[in-house]
């Protein structure tokens, strides 16, 4: 019997472990060494996860989807500079 | 790695790897797209580019045109080894001979590491660090093919069986092998190596229940100057393009 795992890379330095695709395997020792080529043979990790998908937590979606419409928390930095501005101007203002 | 001059003997023993390494390479890579399942073509495919780089590192020893030398020699003048010419259609052969190989395989690689020829060690040692993979995975998926009591156990042990013999032939000599060892191109004989190896069988055979038949001899070195039947059908599915045009410039 196969099982699937998914399988993760990560570059050397900051970059953070990724998602690389899924495999089939019997077992988790298979996985791994399946793994290095069918998704590092060309180098494109330093570090890999494989991990058993029957292991992985999976939140419903409609949880998730709560969350959807939440402009207000999607910060680009223009309130931040808007209050410093404010802040300069008053200072400016009132020495 | 550039052309050196190895001397007769040495070239001979480089020569007869290196067509072992681009016979299997090529035999492996005749399952892409046709393995079993997804991840084992993948894995399988890209062993058989392992060896095919083998074989041109060892080639490039010898010759200023890999290519050419490659493919284009007449059949009297490779030194493959029967077992590595046999045609073997089947998936079960195909994987035994892998996991046959890469036992044999590590042993004359090891035998080259120390070469006071130090190309060839290094090449040895480069060669290693590739074939540590080729072995992980060809001794994990043996050892799931062979649970006792499954349908696959049993084919695979029939044909472990039948390769023995065959596969004793990875191990044949070259001409003046005795020379090599005493100058120390090589550390031991394909005799000390097949003992070795048919050791590493006995160990796995009794550990997994499979009787083999006794302890195969390797052919003498005229067998390396010999070509079997089969040769000719690989030697032609491997010159197929290049006999198209022998001169054209890739």
């Amino acid at each position: 019997m196969t099982r699937t795992y998914e399988v993760f890379l990560k570059k050397a330095g900051k970059d953070e472990f990724r998602h690389a695709g899924a495999l089939d395997a019997s077992d988790p020792e298979m996985a791994v060494t399946l793994a290095r080529e069918a998704y590092v043979r060309r180098g494109e990790g330093d570090d890999l996860w494989v991990v058993d998908r029957s292991h992985v937590l999976v939140a419903d979606p409609d949880f998730v989807r709560a969350n959807e419409d939440r402009p207000h928390r999607h910060n680009d930095g223009s309130a931040i500079a808007e209050r410093r501005r404010r802040v300069r101007d008053a200072e400016e203002t009132n020495p | 790695m550039t052309r050196i001059d190895l001397g007769p003997a040495a070239a001979e023993h480089v020569l007869a790897l290196a067509d072992d390494e681009h016979l299997i390479g090529a035999h492996h890579s005749t399952w892409i797209g046709v393995c079993p399942f997804l991840e084992e073509d993948l894995a399988f495919c890209s062993i058989a580019q392992d060896e095919l780089g083998h074989a041109i590192g060892l080639y490039e020893l010898l010759t200023d045109d890999v290519d050419r030398f490659a493919l284009l020699r007449a059949p009297e003048e490779y030194r493959s080894c029967a077992y590595v010419e046999r045609l073997m259609p089947g998936w079960a052969d195909a994987f035994v001979r892998h996991w046959l190989y890469e036992r044999a395989e590590q042993l004359r690689w090891d035998a080259l590491t120390t070469s006071t020829v130090p190309e060839l060690a290094a090449l040895a040692l480069a060669a290693d660090r590739e074939e540590a993979f080729h072995r992980r995975h060809a001794e994990q998926l043996m050892e799931r093919l062979t649970t006792p009591g499954t349908q696959a156990a049993a084919i695979i042990a029939s044909a472990v069986n039948d390769h023995v013999a065959s596969a004793a032939s990875l191990f044949t000599p070259v001409t003046d092998e005795a020379t090599l060892v005493a100058d120390g191109v090589v550390a031991r004989s394909a005799e000390a190596l097949l003992d070795d190896w048919w050791a590493g069988l006995g160990t796995w055979a009794v550990a997994h229940g499979v009787d083999l038949p006794p302890r195969p001899t390797a052919p003498g070195p005229a067998a390396r100057r010999s070509r079997t039947d089969d040769f000719t059908t690989v030697h032609g599915d491997l010159t197929a393009v290049i006999s198209l045009d022998p001169t054209a410039v890739w």
